[in-house]
Order: structure tokens, then C-alpha cells, then sequence
């Protein structure tokens, strides 16, 4: 595989919490390369958006990185100055917010935001970025561009809000796109659209998008690998076909037998994970997922699970794991 | 088994925002239809889920059949008794209940979970001996541990508030329960673990469910017959199983459709559904579905189809079903 476009390394980061720090994320590795959608998903509290907020360094002020790096084409964006992390977001590395009408600000017309977004373009007159505003408005489906220009954000459904921000995101031609739960907020006929556009948009788009989503279902129509994120923790990673139909840590199942849209016929009592996720603030020093595993043994609790190569691309976080 | 709750041609309608002119000339006055000619009914101990997205009208038809929206057309009769006066429906929100949609939002910030729990018994001037037996009795019945009830709202997680918002709607044992999206913003996990303890108490308890949701994959497992919604008009009515193995009318089709699929061999290449939801402000003509419809014909543009039976236990509002 060719170099990678975005690579998180050994990254742990935890959050002040008056009694203690919070530990969001331990020893997450992650790879983006150009031409690729990434899945990141897991429940609530595993570290998925921690992990999307590092990608853009927009993390919390009393979020604090203890250990690791994350390269962006070869330089490590976590160290750098306060300047060139503000012009890598953006014309770099873009995202698309989970709530498409927090995302623009209420009192400006999509028209003139749209044009501001591209205020690092330098040489290019206001009329030209306007265009280039409804162009891409016209690209991820706005049927009217031109109208939605002079609209304000409250006079557009939450479905066209979304596509606007995913235009917006685009405006500026990055080469990562992190779309954190892009879905979420909208309707059923509207996330398939937005997957629809997703998945039209990589045929002529050469960077990586990486989505973030608890909805396996997302996951599945969209992308082409996927980070599992448990406590914390990558617990596996792997191809999309072999994540769904040969998982190998224990969690991976469980939360795809978990899901109710994978029964087809009428199941009354659906399956669940029993217990709790273990507080972040100690976390567990053998494997986070023993006190609910199934197959857990003394080991599990005892010592940190090992990463496990189960193939060339994927890899489980497991005792039990094996090829 | 006969209806508990059955609804007869039930409209809902709203004054559309106007000038002075409009209000002071009558007949000026515009009306905007929410929910048209709505007939459903529900029988005792069924689940019915209620589907469609958002603005077809869903949570505004759960509003009106516990008195808190104003009814302009049509009957609701709840247990046998026809409710028209606020005191009617005050009776009948004695044996029914609601959960509202946002878990953590619909319990009060300032109060302990301990009192929210007790509040029914106190609005509806229900005896109870001990305030705090009583807490600790309806925490134990949704599986929450006793020492919850001095807790506040904010220090529970999404599935404990939701948890204690079903054992608030259970508190005083009412015959229909009325859930506007039960599952929304949990996890998949704690979802199973929400809709199996309702499933449980409504063996338990005798309950009737009302579920709303635009949650396909959760309504298929848990309901025995679902209503499709559209631009607040019932489009298609029936047994869920039948309803998911073939839906007769196209947005039914489409929405089933839409769901993703937990599985990339899945992978659908075309799109279900396109376009989105007209606003009730600029009704389409005809079939208020043909603007988005794949089979939509000539006739569609013009004539609304009426609600016709097909079988026994199916409805469907559509002219080539």
C-alpha cells in the first residue's frame, strides 16, 4: 500500500476531570490513505470522537495529550505551532459536524458563509468564489443553488443543511474529510441519501473521508475499512467484509449481533452486551472487555491483551484472537 | 379482544400565521392541515408501531390522543368512552401514559429521581403510603438499584433515564403506553436492553403500546402491526411482518428501502427514495406522495387515492396497490 495520508500513532489522551484523568484514549493507531472511506465506530464513551477532534485539533482545553503523534503527509500536527494547525484546517484536513444547524452560523446567508469559508484563497474575487459556492451546492445535490445562496441556514431542511455542510467541506478541497456521525440527526430517506453522496463523492475525490458513527448500518453501506473502538481502544480493524462476516474480538461480535436491523425475522427479546463499560478514570489493566466477554479467562484480567495480526489488514486486540 | 383505543376520522388542524385582514374577514382565515382523516385503532395488549420521518404528523397524532393538542375533526374513544371534554381526557391520561422522547430532557433537572418517580401519584390524587417504598419499588421493577432515587437527572446515563422515564409511565399502571421514540440517542446495546424490559412489563403489566419512531429495524422486532405516516395522512396499515415482506404502498417500499444494512454484501448501488418530505404549507395535489414517487402516474397528480382494504387486516392509500 502506498504511504499513508494521515497516520495516528500510539495516541493516548485523556481529559481533567477534578478527580482524576479521564484516559478517552489509549494507544489508538489509525491509517488514512488517499481514495479511502475509514469507518471509526463504537458506543458512546469509546473515544471515537475524542480520536475525530485530535484528526482536526479541535480537542477540548482540558483534553491533554499524553503520549503519541499524528502525522499529516510526514509532519507531526500535534506539535506543530498554533498558526500552521490553523492552516492545515480546513484546506487540509475538513470535517462535517454531527448537527448540520450548528454547523453555520444563523444569522448569515449560506452565500456569504460559503464565500468566507474560502477567505485563505488569495487572487480570487468574491464573485468567483460565489460561484465556485454554488457549483459545489450544485455538486452534493441542492436542487436550486442559486436560491439556497440567499437563504439563511433555518430556512433549509436538516437533510439540505447536511449536504450544504459536506459543500462547505469541500470548498475547501482537503485532503482528509472527517465526518463525525453525519447521519445521526437525519431521517432514514435522508441518511441514505447522504451516503449516496458520500459514496458518489469518492469516485472524484482523491483524498480519504473518514467517517465516525455508532450505526453499524453506515458503516457497512459506506465504507471500505473500519476501526472498532471500544473503551478507548482500536480493538480491531480490518477490511469491511471481514469485520462484518469474520470478526474476531469478542466486542466486534457482540455489537453486530447486538444490532436489531440484522434480524430479519420477528425477534422479541433482542440480544444485549451485559454489564457496563469500566471507568475510564482506572482503566482496567487486562483487557477492557473481560468483566462482559464470554470467553474471558483469568489472563484476560490479568494482562493487557496483545495486538493480534489475524491477516495483512486485519487485526484484533485479544487474548483469544487468533488467525 | 376488543379496541382500547380507537380513533375515528381524527383531524388536527392549525391556523397558518396571517395579517390583521385575515383575521378580521371571515373565511380569510387559512387552516393548515397536521393530520387528516386519521382512523386507527389499537386493540388491548397490542403494540402498534407508528412510522414515518419527520413532519409526517407521528408525534402530533400521540399529542392529540392525550387531549394536548385541539382536535378539529373527528372521535377518539378510549376504553369504551368517547373523549371530548378536558375532564374526559384527564381521566384518560389517569390510565395512560407518556414517554416523551428526549430521556434525560423529559425529567426535571431540580428534581431527585425519587420524586419524579412519585410525581404521577400526586398529580393524579393517587394514595400512596410511603413516598419512598414506592420510588424504591418502581426502581427495582425497571432494574434499577434503590440508592437511584436521591440521584438527579443529569448524574444518570442515557439507558438509567430512560429507564426511570418507564418506570415514571408505569408508576401508576396505565392500560396504554404512549412511547415517542424510546430508543432514540442509545446505543445499540442499551437499545435491546430499553425495548426487551418493555417487552417484559408488557407481559407483566398488560400493557398496549403506542410506538413512535422513524427506527424501522427496532418497530419490526417489537410491534405486531405498524402505521405508515405521510404528510399526516395513514398511508398504509397492517401486520408487521406482512408490512416488511411486501409493503403495497410505494413509500412504505421506499422506507423499508432506505434502512442500511448491517452487512457491505448488502450494498445497495441505486437510491430508494429521492427528494424529501413536501412542507403541510404547500400540499401536493393529488397523491401527496407522487412528487416523489417512482410509479407515479397521471391520475396521481390529480386524484387523491382513498384508504382501501386489502385482506382482512391491511390498509393502504395508494391507486395501484
Amino acid at each position: 500500500m502506498s504511504e499513508a495520508l494521515l497516520r495516528v500513532e500510539n495516541l493516548s489522551i485523556g481529559y481533567d476531570a477534578g478527580i482524576g484523568q479521564i484516559q478517552a484514549l489509549r494507544a489508538a493507531n489509525l491509517e488514512a490513505h488517499g481514495g479511502e472511506v475509514i469507518g471509526i465506530v463504537g458506543e458512546s464513551g469509546c473515544g471515537k470522537s475524542t480520536l475525530a477532534a485530535a484528526l482536526i485539533n479541535l480537542l477540548a482545553p482540558n483534553a491533554h495529550v499524553n503520549s503519541g503523534a499524528i502525522y499529516y503527509k510526514g509532519a507531526d500536527i500535534l506539535t506543530m505551532d498554533k498558526e500552521s494547525q490553523r492552516h492545515l484546517r480546513g484546506p487540509e484536513i475538513a470535517m462535517v459536524f454531527q448537527d448540520p444547524m450548528t454547523t453555520f452560523n444563523p444569522v448569515i446567508t449560506m452565500g456569504d458563509q460559503l464565500v468566507d469559508f474560502q477567505h485563505h484563497i488569495e487572487g480570487v474575487s468574491n464573485t468567483e468564489k460565489r460561484r465556485r459556492a454554488g457549483e459545489l451546492l450544485a455538486r452534493v445535490g441542492i436542487p436550486d443553488p442559486e436560491l439556497c445562496l440567499r437563504r439563511y441556514p433555518h430556512e433549509l431542511s436538516g437533510g439540505m443543511r447536511q449536504r450544504a455542510s459536506i459543500a462547505a467541506a469541500l470548498l475547501m478541497t482537503p485532503n482528509v474529510l472527517v465526518a463525525d456521525e453525519p447521519t445521526t440527526a437525519l431521517d432514514v430517506t435522508m441518511e441514505a441519501q447522504i451516503i449516496h453522496l458520500l459514496r458518489e463523492l469518492r469516485t472524484d475525490y482523491q483524498g480519504a473521508i473518514i467517517v465516525v458513527t455508532h450505526h453499524l448500518g453506515v458503516v457497512a453501506e459506506l465504507c471500505d475499512r473500519v476501526y472498532v473502538m471500544y473503551a478507548g481502544q482500536v480493538v480491531e480493524q480490518g477490511l469491511v467484509d471481514d469485520i462484518y462476516h469474520a470478526p474476531k474480538h469478542p466486542y466486534t461480535r457482540a455489537l453486530i449481533a447486538c444490532d436489531p436491523a440484522h434480524f430479519e425475522e420477528h425477534t422479541p427479546i433482542l440480544p444485549t452486551i451485559t454489564g457496563r463499560v469500566p471507568s475510564l478514570l482506572h482503566p482496567p489493566v487486562g483487557c477492557s472487555f473481560a468483566d462482559r466477554c464470554d470467553l474471558a479467562i483469568s489472563r484476560c484480567r490479568e494482562m493487557a491483551p496483545p495486538w493480534v495480526r489475524i491477516s495483512e489488514t486485519q487485526f484484533a486486540l485479544c487474548h483469544e484472537a487468533r488467525p | 379482544m376488543t379496541a382500547l383505543l380507537d380513533i375515528a376520522g381524527l383531524s388536527v388542524n392549525f391556523p397558518a400565521g396571517g395579517g390583521l385582514l385575515d383575521a378580521l374577514i371571515p373565511g380569510r382565515k387559512r387552516y393548515i392541515d397536521i393530520l387528516d382523516g386519521i382512523s386507527l385503532s389499537l386493540k388491548s395488549g397490542e403494540t402498534l408501531g407508528l412510522v414515518g420521518e419527520s413532519g409526517s404528523g407521528k408525534t402530533t397524532l400521540a399529542r392529540a390522543i392525550l387531549g394536548l393538542s385541539p382536535i378539529s375533526a373527528g372521535t377518539i374513544t378510549f376504553n369504551g368512552a368517547e373523549l371530548r371534554t378536558r375532564q374526559s381526557f384527564t381521566n384518560m391520561r389517569r390510565s395512560s401514559a407518556m414517554m416523551f422522547q428526549d430521556p434525560v430532557a423529559s425529567l426535571s433537572p431540580r428534581m431527585s429521581v425519587g420524586a419524579l418517580l412519585t410525581e404521577p401519584f400526586i398529580i393524579h390524587g393517587v394514595a400512596m403510603q410511603n413516598r419512598k417504598v414506592k420510588a424504591e419499588e418502581l426502581l427495582s421493577r425497571v432494574g434499577l438499584s434503590k440508592d437511584m432515587a436521591s440521584r438527579y437527572p443529569h448524574e444518570l446515563s442515557g439507558g438509567q433515564a430512560r429507564r426511570v422515564g418507564v418506570a415514571r409511565a408505569l408508576a401508576l399502571h396505565p392500560k396504554l403506553v404512549i412511547a415517542d421514540e424510546p430508543t432514540a440517542g442509545l446505543d445499540v446495546s442499551v437499545q435491546g436492553e430499553i425495548l426487551n424490559l418493555m417487552t417484559e412489563l408488557k407481559t407483566v403489566m398488560g400493557l398496549s403500546y403506542m410506538i413512535i419512531t422513524h427506527n424501522l429495524a427496532m418497530v419490526r422486532h417489537v410491534s405486531d402491526r405498524i402505521a405508515v405516516m405521510y404528510l399526516g395522512r395513514l398511508i398504509e396499515v397492517g401486520p408487521t411482518r406482512e408490512v416488511f415482506k411486501m409493503p403495497l404502498h410505494p413509500y412504505a417500499k421506499s422506507l423499508i428501502a432506505s434502512e442500511p444494512q448491517p452487512d457491505p454484501r448488502k450494498r445497495r448501488a441505486d437510491l430508494a427514495i429521492k427528494g424529501e418530505i413536501p412542507s403541510v404549507l404547500n400540499r401536493p395535489r393529488g397523491c401527496e406522495f407522487h412528487t416523489r414517487c417512482s410509479i407515479a402516474q397521471d391520475r396521481c397528480r390529480s386524484e387523491a387515492p382513498e384508504l382501501q382494504a386489502i385482506g382482512i387486516d391491511r390498509i393502504v392509500r395508494c391507486h395501484f396497490a
